[in-house]
């Protein structure tokens, strides 16, 4: 079978996807920096991408495709050169309370708790609140990551995940419709990475499954895992969208038991071919030695 | 158990037995060579204890114990640094905030730094009339530079990651201001006060000696007219003394702010 032909099996609409209301419509974005010498970098090119409520959308490509710089340009973060982000209906023209991020660094505030840290997000997105509503609502979400009993300390005194995990509450605690999630698990070993995509998924089931996630990743697994479509990137400069490949596992997903699936190892060799050109030295034109 | 005594605080200990013995060595070293025309250590310390004895005594303008010297040197060291400081915190959040407040205000910080306290010295007189404010002002115009620097320093030098975390979630002028960056400048911000304060203990001897009439300068200028060396000796090792106090102090604060490594 030709990997064009499994693509379209694999495109067959699933009953209700199709008609979930937008969530994020990039279109036409083209985003261009002024080089450090003369002239100008560009980024990303030509990009158009609709993503629906309550789905989950992996970005995936080589390191330096701009796939973080899609991201800001959906979080607000960076402006596009050209085209627009609509997000709920409104033209973004910079960050919001109604989308999320969670950075790749975790980008907690070193100086105050992890309920501060929680609890300033809060308070600056949500000033009608009264103090214990905020407190209420930083509790519970800092409850659903598990880290209520560890909220009086510092972010240096936290492993990554439980950094990462709060960040995670910090977001989820803002309530926004949109998650945005920027290579979040890279500087975590497998095992917490792991742990981490079922506390994900969790939180989303948790609400419904009414928030919108886009994640960028070079995980091919996580993404996999995670999303309902992986959206690959050409190489930059001047990145384009390669392929956006559906992926129709059932869910709840079982980490253990999906991988044996043989859609999921049809969907892992597309993914690979897209983004490797070489899977052994014979490809490089070396010859084995033993 | 936690040990009382570990190798090396005993180690250091020595190491600080060890330094207060070279100190002596050397001054009695000098004071042989120079024939006693330099009191050695042992001259020196039957006059400081002396002084020592009755240190707050008030026997008139010109005759004051050691004690009344120091504190009145520590009290306007303090308001001279807390006027610096005043000026140096804002300004150089200023500096460091915005790129045309550092186009503006370096090449003044640049041209103003290196002058000598001695130099305005005059000019405090002229504007205040009196002898207290120019030693006052002279303090704060040469202490306030090394906050102004450092804290500018800090708030320029703030991560990419802290701004977006602003932006991110939307926080007010007054929320970034108050929870990301003065927080993350105050260490930058405390050591410069630590430079400062350092400096402004540096002027207060010379800035005395001029104005006269009471404080530590004051008192090593009438020793000297006095012709007793012992006296001045006293008062250099009590200057230095405060000094490292003060510097102690600074430090604990500095250690005190410090949120990496906690």
């Amino acid at each position: 079978m030709t990997p064009d032909k499994l693509v379209d099996i694999l495109n067959t609409p699933i009953p209700g996807k199709t008609r979930r209301p937008v969530s994020i419509d990039v279109k036409d974005v083209t985003i261009s920096f002024k080089a450090s010498g003369k002239g100008v970098f560009t980024a990303v090119k030509d990009i158009n991408l609709s993503i629906g409520k309550g789905e989950i959308v992996c970005i995936i490509g080589h390191s330096g495709c701009g796939k973080s710089t899609l991201m800001n340009a959906i979080s607000g973060m960076v402006k596009p050169s050209q085209g627009e982000v609509i997000v709920d209906g409104n033209r973004v023209t910079g960050p919001g309370p109604d989308r999320g991020i969670v950075f790749q660094n975790y980008s907690l505030l070193p100086w105050l708790t992890v309920y501060k840290n929680v609890y300033e997000a809060v308070d600056a997105v949500m000033p009608g609140k009264s103090a214990k509503e905020k407190a209420e609502l930083v509790a519970e979400n800092l409850k659903m990551v598990n880290l209520y009993q560890h909220k009086d300390k510092l972010p240096g005194q936290l492993s990554g995940g439980m950094k990462q995990r709060t960040a995670i509450a910090r977001a989820f605690a803002i309530n926004p419709s949109v998650l945005l999630l920027d290579e979040p698990f890279g500087a975590l070993d497998a095992l917490t990475k792991a742990s981490m995509h079922i506390e994900l998924l969790k939180l989303w089931n948790l609400d419904h499954r009414s928030k919108t996630i886009v994640m960028v990743t070079h995980d091919i697994e996580e993404a996999i895992f995670l999303s309902d479509r992986v959206v690959v990137m050409s190489d930059g400069p001047a990145a384009t969208i390669r392929e956006i490949v559906d992926i129709n596992l059932p869910r709840p997903r079982n980490k253990k038991d999906i991988v044996h699936l043989p859609e999921y190892m049809d969907v892992h060799d597309r993914l690979l071919n897209l983004l490797i050109k070489n899977f052994s030295i014979e490809d490089e034109g070396v010859e084995y030695q033993p | 158990m936690k040990k009382i005594f570990s190798v090396s605080g005993a180690l250091s200990i020595a190491y600080f037995i060890g330094s207060i013995l070279l100190l002596l060595g050397l001054w009695s070293l000098v004071s042989a060579f120079t024939g006693q025309e330099i009191p050695g250590p042992a001259a020196t310390w039957t006059v400081f204890y002396e002084m020592l004895q009755d240190p707050f005594y008030d026997y008139g303008p010109n005759d004051k114990g050691i004690g009344i010297q120091l504190w009145s040197s520590i009290k306007r060291v303090f308001s001279g640094f807390f006027i610096g400081s005043l000026v140096a915190i804002p300004l150089g959040l200023l500096m460091g905030a915005s790129k045309t407040g550092m186009r503006l205000l370096n090449p003044l910080v640049q041209v103003l730094r290196p002058v000598s306290p001695l130099a305005w010295f005059p000019l405090g007189l002229l504007a205040f009339k009196a002898s207290e404010g120019a030693t006052v002002f002279i303090i704060a115009i040469t202490s306030l530079w090394p906050t102004l620097i450092n804290t500018a320093f800090g708030v320029s030098s703030i991560p990419q990651d802290f701004r977006n975390v602003g932006k991110a979630f939307g926080f007010s002028t007054w929320k970034y201001l108050t929870k990301i960056l003065i927080p993350y400048a105050l260490p930058h911000i405390i050591t410069g006060l630590r430079l400062s304060i350092g400096i402004a203990w540096m002027v207060i001897v010379a800035g005395e000696m001029l104005s006269g009439g009471i404080g530590i300068g004051f008192f090593v200028w009438d020793s000297w007219n006095g012709l007793s060396l012992e006296k001045i000796l006293s008062a250099i090792l009590i200057i230095g003394i405060v000094g490292l106090l003060l510097d102690k102090l600074f430090n604990a604060l500095q250690r005190f702010v410090a949120y990496e490594g906690k």
